[in-house]
């Protein structure tokens, strides 16, 4: 179908559309041609991605100069992979209603554990080993030693690509991972390396958000890519804490003492250079003098160029004479070492700031915050004149330096809590520094500074403007639309009574309440009893759940269920959950039906689609608070009330109904797709709670079911499903959630198409 | 002896049946006692009329071994040996344990069958009142034609039948009854027993290896009782216990299939983040700490019933697919097994690249592929549903072959010209015209109405369950011809007085009835027909087979 938006001709790989996406990509095109960031929140389900692609790739083509890339990041390695395919469709489409021959690269790019091809290398598990496997073989350093040494282990594939790689681009086309895989054993070249390079060419390229977000891998990536590429964030709605957790560095009494055995392996390094190779030393120390500024030095196999955000002005200083010699720096790490080391013998908790704790560090070991500033670069460049050939290694002594450059270079954004213990096991010693960064916009804001446009997109965005908030940017468009719908597929209810009257919920003062458990129970075993195949629980925290579950199992609920379906729980062990969920779907898909016991916040809730029968019913076992009593929450609510006037129970309850939100829409994947969405907490019928749920679950909530019983759901539910499980066919959908293009252009219905883009 | 070839299993001496010393043989397929001094049975059951033994609690004066047959009645043998009574009992208990289900199957399957027969078809079941229990015809009679049939035409199905998976509750089922002091009584049956079996082919293995050697039968279920299995909140520490070594195993099992990985990778949630942080980095990165040091009881053995339920439920879901998908299973863990990841590699993409199709696909946006057909739009769908059907089933053709058919009629019609000498003639004619106008000899249905509002509903429905008595007794009368073998001659003399007694006791009283209720006597004109229909048919034969005789 071919499409007139805004006077834009968009190729539309279907025969059909349906009236949000055509409103999405009109707010989208705005966006674009604003050449300013935009926030938009659409229902899962409703062909986002291909709007988003369809779109872009349409204006990409007709002003080849505005936007020379689209930049697509999402979160999971199956999204990223999803993604491609789509745009191979959307490719295939295009060439066959032009005739042309598609010009286009677009390639996905993930990390060597899903692209190396070498067969050693390729069958670790881990993606840590495979780094520093591949990085033993493939270093700069090393492959020059192989020059006087020819015996050492090389990885065919990377020399390959290294000696005839670079000279012809890839090939225009579509490249999914296993295609770049293909690709790379025809040629017999690397194709992580090949995918890296290629992606400064590419007109598309999709991968994870760390990969932009993560200054550490950003700097190394995605460095050189275009100022005129068009970002996107999918799957948005939880990009703060993926820019947080980016930033914020754990140091635990172990990681302090394997940092201790790193230097002192550097330290013996450096003494058995001296002996043998002082020239080398000296080399180092004059680079050192000249400046930190070397283009050479940026040599896209040495991975260790991690270097958390540091201004270009910094680079461009000489390295403070303090740490310049070699063994200078050991000492000066030593120092910096003991110091924490001191700092984690508290008894009791600290809580301090940037400022202080240099100030402290000033005067306790006389350490400036200049040297500290360089601590990372300077370390990085050790290592390589020491030739360390396996990094993976140093990441102790490398998670030190980083955090010691970054507590010198903000002075705002982070706080530095030391903990003697955990809170639950007050009598075991075990000091943790946190130094956690509060602010996200510190991660993303070069990305919002650098590139044109920037759009922020996903099925639960609500409330919308506490992003840009949070983020600290300036949308040019703000929406939310709304699901159309031929038939109301989707049945939010809120269970706020037990059979008995008494109030569901899983506020702290009624959590270990028998009764409330009890009705918790009620409400499970009743559904398991009318739902066909499959049923996904959540509960708030894993802690919660395994209360409640021994509960049940106590009080024999669990086997009541077992009656008329699997029980199936996630477990704190991916690999473990991995099979129980495989293992569910068998179920759901053999007809016996199963339930999924799972935790809001956890990895189930965030990745796994519960498609049709996969997922008939979500119960959202009470409100999924963060865990308020954490010290690194509550600094953060504290900032978040100073720096961006955002009430503490604002953040909480938007946080909590985000989780909410994700959970339960991972059942409904379509308008084809049907299921139950089931709040069991009374308080979810408030208005602070419900006016934070996505616009397109809200609206389907009446004012009847904001407090209903568990027989009362049962029936309401019985109905839903029975009306539900009626054919439903396209013809039914077609002239109010499916257009034909004639539809389309009528007026009557771009009038309609206009009002459902909410605007905030 | 009545049949000494028999081998016999056991012989117990002095058991008394009826206050009468005796000896209890238990043979290859029956169980027997005889008086002593007496050389023939009294009593003897085969396996397969048995249908449960019991035996008298324990400390009890009376040691007892009571036998229950299918039919109800019951046989009780009295173990009165001094010395070795308890022992003699045991034996043939535990002998009769063996053997019973063997025969059980084979005895229960026909009888089930028949029932189930019974149950599910309303009209078989007052046929099998009218003509079984007012003794028309005995029950083998009955059935013998029935079972033949079902055995011969759907013998496939039943052959093969259909496995049946396992109830995820069945543990929950074993209800415990408290016995009154301070005990537990847990009843198992035999399905339940498989279904642990299947379920948990460690406690299978255990059973084998110990029971009967190590332990008795009783001895190992009430250990299993005590086992974590049942109580999935315990954590086994005893080393001692037998099931310790199972949960070892369960546990090693549990671990295999979390290593062997999953084969769908969009539920992979190994794979599913691209790039995790290193250690030390992150908001949240300290998690709870699960060093199992400083769990407290009560957290780990929470861990312990979630990790046993998902392990119960795989084992439930793999108990009930276990038959089918093992080549599958197999072919894919030897290749995945290979280590080699190239290979993994070759074999995992189409599987990805399927799953992925089926995630991006959106099946309303794309126009239907199939070929265009058109809805049926009936305005009388009776009309339809009972209107001619064509006797064979043609191609269906298509419009241009219509079209040309047509015009093909047409052109013919052009042409046609009447062939005047071949016509019916117009008394031929009328007469058809008579029979099949209202009131007419092919439209009688206009009369049948009248019935329908003239006779009651009892007595029509007592008409209509005569009928079916008599369409089974013509039925099987008619099956018996042509006759050609002396056991057909039998039945078929059979089937005629049953015919006979049939008129006599159920259509004669019926007849009068409705003579009473003066009802027109021509109701049952059609049955009547059919009968003598059947006896002249009887006749000709008989009188035929005479003729050949002599």
């Amino acid at each position: 179908m071919k499409l007139n938006i805004d006077g834009l001709l968009v190729y539309f790989p279907y025969d059909y559309i349906y009236p949000e996406q055509y409103s999405y990509m009109l707010e989208l095109k705005r966006t674009l041609d604003a050449k300013g960031h935009g926030v938009l929140e659409m229902p899962s389900g409703t062909g986002k991605t291909i709007s988003l692609l369809s779109l872009i790739v349409a204006y990409q083509k007709a002003f080849p100069l505005e936007v020379t890339k689209l930049i697509y990041c999402s979160r999971t390695v199956p999204e990223i992979e999803k993604v491609v395919e789509e745009l191979r469709k959307l490719m295939e489409f295009y060439c066959k209603q032009t005739g042309e021959s598609n010009n286009f690269l677009a390639l996905a790019l993930s990390s060597r554990k899903n692209l190396c091809i070498h067969p050693e290398v390729s069958s670790l598990r881990f993606g840590k080993e495979v780094d520093g496997k591949c990085h033993s073989l493939t270093a700069s350093y090393i492959r020059a030693q192989r020059h006087s040494d020819p015996n050492l282990p090389s990885c065919r594939f990377y020399e390959e690509f290294d000696s005839v790689g670079r000279q012809v681009p890839l090939p225009a086309g579509i490249y999914n991972l296993d295609d770049l895989k293909d690709f790379g054993r025809r040629k017999g070249w690397c194709p992580y390396y090949l995918a890296r390079y290629s992606i400064l060419h590419a007109n598309i390229v999709v991968y994870s958000y760390h990969y932009l977000l993560d200054p550490k891998i950003a700097d190394l990536v995605s460095k050189e890519l275009a100022k005129k590429s068009v970002v996107v964030f999918d799957e948005a709605h939880n990009i703060d804490n993926v820019c947080i957790d980016s930033m914020s560095v754990n140091i635990t009494r172990r990681t302090l003492d394997r940092c201790q055995n790193n230097v002192d392996t550097l330290q013996n390094t450096i003494s058995k250079i001296k002996e043998t190779d002082a020239a080398k030393l000296k080399e180092e120390y004059r680079r050192l003098v000249e400046g930190l500024k070397e283009a050479n030095v940026a040599r896209e196999t040495d991975v260790y160029l991690a270097n958390p955000v540091l201004p270009d002005e910094i680079l461009r200083e000489a390295v403070p004479g303090t740490i310049r010699t070699a063994e200078h720096f050991v000492g000066f790490l030593r120092r910096f070492m003991e110091y924490l080391k001191s700092r984690l013998r508290v008894h009791h908790v600290v809580q301090e700031s940037t400022p202080q704790f240099l100030k402290d560090i000033f005067e306790k070991v006389c350490i400036d915050r200049k040297p500290l500033r360089f601590c990372a670069e300077r370390l990085q460049s050790l290592l390589r004149t020491l030739e360390i050939a396996d990094i993976a290694d140093f990441s102790a002594v490398t998670l030190i330096a980083n955090f010691a450059t970054l507590v010198s270079t903000y002075s705002q954004g982070f706080t530095i809590i030391i903990e003697p213990f955990e809170d639950r096991t007050p009598t075991i010693a075990n000091p943790v520094l946190h130094f956690s960064c509060m602010d996200p916009s510190i991660a993303i804001k070069p990305v919002f500074q650098r590139f044109q446009s920037v759009v922020i997109t996903s099925g639960t965005l609500s409330p919308l403007d506490i992003y840009p908030r949070i983020l600290d940017f300036r949308p040019v468009t703000m929406a939310s639309f709304t699901m159309t719908l031929a038939r109301t597929c989707l049945c939010p209810l809120i269970v706020g009574r037990g059979n008995d009257q008494v109030a569901l919920s899983s506020k702290f003062e009624t959590r270990e309440d028998f009764a409330v458990i009890r009705n918790y129970g009620n409400l499970l075993l009743e559904m398991s009893a009318i739902v066909p195949d499959g049923i996904v629980a959540f509960f708030t925290s894993y802690i919660y759940m395994e209360n409640i579950v021994a509960s049940w199992y106590e009080q024999g609920i669990l086997e009541n269920i077992q009656r008329n379906k699997l029980i199936f729980i996630e477990t704190p062990d991916a690999a473990e959950t991995s099979m129980a969920l495989e293992k569910y779907q068998e179920a759901c898909e053999n007809g016996r039906g199963a339930i999924l016991l799972s935790v809001a916040r956890g990895k189930v809730s965030e990745g796994i689609d519960f498609v049709h029968h996969f997922g008939r019913a979500v119960i959202m076992f009470g409100v999924p608070y963060v865990y308020t009593q954490s010290r690194i929450l509550k600094a953060r609510l504290e900032y978040l009330r100073d720096h961006f006037q955002i009430r503490e129970n604002d953040f909480l309850t938007f946080d909590a109904m985000r989780h909410a939100a994700q959970c339960v829409g991972r059942a409904i994947r379509g308008k084809t797709d049907y299921g139950l969405m089931i709040f069991a907490d009374k308080r979810y019928a408030r208005a602070d709670k419900r006016g934070k749920l996505p616009r397109w679950i809200q609206e389907h909530i009446s004012d009847g079911s904001l407090n209903l019983t568990v027989d009362e759901a049962i029936q309401l539910s019985k109905h839903f499903l029975r009306q539900m499980a009626q054919p439903f066919r396209q013809e039914d959908q077609l002239g109010l959630s499916l257009l034909t293009l004639e539809q389309l252009e009528s007026e009557e219905m771009l009038q309609k198409i206009a009002k459902i883009a909410h605007q905030t | 002896m009545a049949s000494l070839s028999e081998e016999v299993l056991l012989v117990v001496k002095k058991v008394r049946q009826r206050k009468q010393d005796g000896t209890l043989y238990l043979m290859a397929e029956r169980i027997a006692w005889g008086p002593e001094g007496k050389d023939r049975f009294t009593v003897s059951h085969l396996y397969a009329d048995i249908r449960c033994q019991k035996i008298s609690p324990d400390g009890k004066a009376k040691i007892q071994l009571q036998l229950i047959l299918h039919t109800g009645e019951s046989t009780t043998f009295h173990f009165s040996n001094e010395s070795s009574a308890l022992k003699d009992r045991d034996a043939a208990k535990e002998l009769l344990q063996q053997l019973l289900p063997k025969f059980k199957k084979k005895a229960n399957k026909e009888l089930e069958e028949k029932n189930r027969m019974l149950q599910e078809d309303p009209v078989l079941f007052q046929l099998y009142k009218d003509l079984v229990v007012s003794q028309v015809i005995s029950a083998d009679e009955f059935w013998a034609n029935r079972l033949g049939d079902i055995n011969n035409s759907d013998s496939t199905p039943y052959n093969n039948k259909q496995d049946v998976g396992i109830s995820g509750a069945f543990l929950a089922d074993i209800r415990p009854q408290t016995d009154g002091c301070n005990g537990l009584r847990y009843n198992l049956t035999a399905d339940i027993i498989e279904s642990i079996f299947r379920t948990y082919p460690a406690v299978k293995q255990k059973y084998g290896e110990n029971v009967p050697h190590n332990l008795t039968e009783k001895e190992f279920w009430t250990r299993f009782f005590q086992s974590h299995y049942f109580h999935r909140d315990r954590i086994n520490t005893g080393t001692q216990d037998i099931f310790s070594e199972c949960a070892k195993q369960d546990e090693k099992g549990l671990k295999s299939m979390v290593v062997q990985g999953v084969k769908n990778p969009l539920v992979d949630l190994l794979s599913l983040e691209d790039k995790t942080l290193d250690e030390g980095y992150g908001a949240s990165a300290t998690t709870p700490s699960t060093s199992s040091a400083n769990r407290t009881v009560k957290e780990s053995s929470n861990a312990a019933i979630i990790k046993r339920f998902n392990h119960h439920s795989a084992m439930v879901l793999a108990a009930g697919s276990r038959k089918g998908e093992t080549p599958t299973d197999q072919a894919s863990e030897t290749s995945s097994t290979d280590g080699n990841s190239r290979d993994s590699d070759l074999f995992q993409p189409p599987v990805k690249k399927v799953r992925l199709q089926e995630a991006i696909e959106y099946e309303d946006l794309q126009r239907e592929n199939r070929l265009k057909t058109v809805a049926l739009n009936l305005k009388k769908s009776d009309r339809y549903a009972h209107g001619p059907v064509p006797l064979q089933s043609q191609h269906y053709t298509t419009s241009q072959d219509i079209i040309n058919s047509v015009n093909y009629i047409r052109h013919e019609m052009v042409n046609y010209k009447p062939n005047l000498t071949q016509v019916l003639s117009s008394t031929a004619a009328s007469s058809a015209i008579t029979a099949l106008s209202p009131g007419g000899v092919l439209m009688m249905t206009g009369t049948q109405q009248a019935i329908n509002q003239m006779v009651p509903t009892e007595v029509q429905g007592e008409l209509k369950h005569l009928y079916a008595a008599a369409g089974e007794l013509l039925r099987h009368f008619w099956s018996c011809f042509p006759v050609n073998s002396p056991f057909l001659e039998e039945k078929v003399m059979k089937m005629k007085t049953n015919l006979e007694r049939f008129q006599m006791t159920k259509l004669c009283p019926f007849q009068e009835k409705i003579q009473r209720q003066y009802l027109s006597t021509n109701l049952t004109g059609h049955l009547e027909e059919m009968l003598q229909t059947a006896y002249s048919k009887f006749h000709i034969w008989q009188t035929r087979r005479m003729l050949r005789k002599t």
